[in-house]
């Protein structure tokens, strides 16, 4: 238990950093990697464990693979960060890692915590703790998209709420173990499940409500979007099927997952900027990881999802530096990016490849076990749908990498000096899903 | 004992504010009648605490009091940089008065006979028709944060959905625990990092750049 209390709060241990000069960012930065070396240490031990720990935390082996996701990230977007991250006007550097612990920690807090209630405030919290990190790189464009995410997501988790009392109302209580032990197939936990649905769906990036995303995610400094994209939608999708469970609602959730995969893929097809284009292909994920749980495979979605943050995370990671050092997003403007930073594209070209589910990477086993699963249910036409929007996403974004990475035409000659630790980090971040990909099909799914 | 007609009452006068609110160009008065809204499901609250006699009621109306009525309202008056008479830029705010009577009140009521009433949910003090008056006020924050640009319009919607929430929970039944962390963390949070927002950026419009 102790563990469990040192991993919630190293990361707000580390925000002792902030006290110290204001020319020394240098502690805040080592204590944030020590911090996050640290839970990465106690998440994998719990994980290799098996834990089953009931009482005001509910940690079973299904939240440690999120907790290994959460704190693996962490560690390496805090590296990443000490090259990348600058002094803003409204978040200095100091600040910026301060907001990051924090929101490491209400991740941590959400996904461990026993009490519905609890892990809404946790949702809550983790709005809060990320909203300014979006506005790190000052500029109108990410205020505006700060605001959205704020409005939205926050309205969004309000009608989260509803669905919270309607438990409560129901059970007397919102211990998770308690309610789980004796689910009830009642109107009102119908009508609390589909307000869920609602309201932790605009976090998970469910349609119609996932406007917020592409703007949060494309606006965020690049290890920001990484947490956001890799572990803050997860977080939230675990929540979602954890209120899921209480009264599984399959048809209704399935109908919105696949719109959502849908219009998703159909927006993919046109467009302009790399990382809103990695963000439509995080909804993507997220909800097929969705069809995944609510289907009856929660392991090929756990695959999916782990894989997807280690891709996701090496997509942002590399897209960063090409925004960096070409300054340009418009992904018509870049070219000849093999020439230029060649370690660079290289995890890119990996991390698209990730992220769109290319065997043998994890996220094709998650994928391929999903889909095997619709079919042995019966869910054909959902099927159908499904694969021909992964087969539209697939070539549209791995055609843009392509035509990033090989295309001759060069606006400019300039040489680009790639820099080391961030493009390193890119491009162990993005191999990492081909060797849990390997692994798994060496040694069988196993988790 | 409590008498229906009281929380009906107070209830109607809160979705009036709500609909004054809506029907406001200017910043000052919507941000009073955010404030009134308030001290009306404070007072909701407190009248409901006395009747049970539970003390959790009691605090949550002071509390709501305390953080929404005066705080909030203090550092919206703040966003508006002493600038008396403001106006939103904006046109079209008695049809979308209109609009919203017409038909996300009508949605609301359909919604509620549809779904909630079908429940049957056993509210221990009164007919449950009355969580409807929580539903139009959600659908009302809902439509104001969709129709207006101006930060603080926007976040007086935020703040009538959260209010909403606060005033179907009241009705239901005691879970003031939650609520009131609600409350804190729209102070710790979400206020913190608005009034950080709102310094830099008073007006949203769409953006080419957050297009596609």
């Amino acid at each position: 238990m102790i563990l469990v209390y040192l991993l919630l709060i190293s990361p707000i241990i580390a925000n002792i950093g902030f006290f110290f000069s204001h020319n020394k960012t240098i502690i805040i930065k080592i204590l944030t990697i020590v911090s996050a070396s640290i839970t990465l240490i106690i998440s994998a031990y719990l994980y290799l464990v098996k834990p089953t720990i009931n009482g005001f935390f509910f940690i079973n082996r299904f939240t440690t693979l999120f907790l290994v996701m959460i704190t693996s990230i962490y560690l390496l977007s805090s590296i990443y960060s000490i090259n990348y991250v600058r002094t803003g006007t409204i978040v200095s550097e100091r600040l910026y890692y301060v907001l990051l612990n924090l929101f490491i920690s209400s991740m941590i807090f959400t996904i461990i915590v026993n009490n519905y209630g609890l892990m809404w405030v946790g949702v809550e919290l983790t709005t809060v703790t990320s909203a300014l990190l979006i506005a790190t790189e000052t500029s109108e464009i990410s205020l505006e998209a700060t605001w959205r995410y704020i409005i939205i997501v926050s309205a969004g988790v309000s009608i989260a709420l509803f669905s919270i009392i309607l438990i409560y109302f129901n059970y007397h209580t919102l211990i998770i173990t308690e309610i789980l032990a004796r689910p009830e197939n009642n109107t009102l936990t119908k009508l609390a499940v589909a307000l869920a649905l609602v309201g932790f769906g605009t976090k998970v990036g469910i349609f119609p409500m996932y406007t917020w995303l592409p703007d949060a995610h494309s606006e965020a400094p690049s290890p920001i979007s990484a947490l956001f994209s890799g572990v803050l939608l997860p977080v939230a999708l675990y929540v979602l099927y954890m209120v899921y469970l209480i009264n599984p609602l399959t048809e209704i959730f399935l109908i919105f997952a696949i719109l959502s995969i849908i219009t998703t893929s159909i927006i993919l097809t046109y467009q302009w900027h790399i990382k809103r284009m990695f963000a439509y292909s995080t909804i993507e994920n997220m909800n097929l990881a969705l069809i995944g749980l609510i289907i009856g495979e929660p392991k090929a979605s756990i695959i999916l999802l782990i894989a997807h943050a280690f891709g996701k995370a090496g997509a942002f990671y590399s897209s960063g530096i090409v925004i960096k050092e070409l300054g340009e997003k418009k992904i018509n403007n870049i070219n000849g990016l093999y020439s230029r930073l060649k370690v660079t594209t290289a995890s890119l070209l990996l991390s698209s490849l990730a992220v769109t589910g290319t065997p043998p990477f994890a996220t094709f086993i998650g994928e391929f076990f999903i889909l095997r699963k619709l079919i042995e249910e019966g869910y054909i036409i959902d099927l159908v749908l499904l694969i021909i929007s992964l087969s539209t996403a697939f070539v549209s974004i791995n055609y843009n990498i392509t035509k990033m990475a090989f295309t001759r035409k060069e606006i400019e000659n300039r040489i680009h000096k790639e820099p080391v630790l961030l493009s390193t980090i890119s491009l162990i971040t993005s191999i990492i899903p081909l060797v849990i990909g390997v692994l798994l099909l060496v040694w069988g799914v196993s988790l | 004992m409590i008498s229906q007609q009281i929380l009906e009452l107070f209830s109607a006068f809160i979705l009036i504010s709500a609909f004054y609110v809506q029907g406001q160009a200017y910043f000052k008065p919507a941000i009073y009648a955010q404030a009134i809204q308030s001290i009306l499901i404070s007072a909701i609250a407190i009248y409901m605490g006395f009747t049970l006699a539970s003390f959790d009621y009691i605090f949550l109306g002071i509390a709501i009091v305390v953080f929404r009525s005066f705080l909030i309202t203090l550092f919206l008056l703040r966003g508006l940089k002493e600038k008396l008479g403001l106006r939103e830029s904006t046109k079209g705010i008695a049809s979308e008065l209109i609009i919203n009577l017409a038909f996300f009140t009508t949605a609301s009521i359909i919604i509620y006979y549809l779904i909630i009433e079908k429940i049957s949910l056993n509210v221990e003090f009164s007919n449950s028709s009355i969580l409807l008056f929580s539903f139009i006020l959600l659908f009302q924050g809902l439509f104001l944060i969709i129709t207006r640009k101006s930060t603080i319009f926007q976040f007086i919607g935020f703040i009538e959905e959260e209010n909403s929430t606060i005033l179907f929970g009241v009705l239901l039944l005691p879970i003031p625990f939650l609520i009131e962390v609600s409350i804190f963390l729209d102070i710790l949070g979400l206020v913190i990092v608005t009034s950080i927002l709102t310094l830099e950026k008073t007006e949203h419009s769409t953006l080419d750049e957050l297009k596609g």
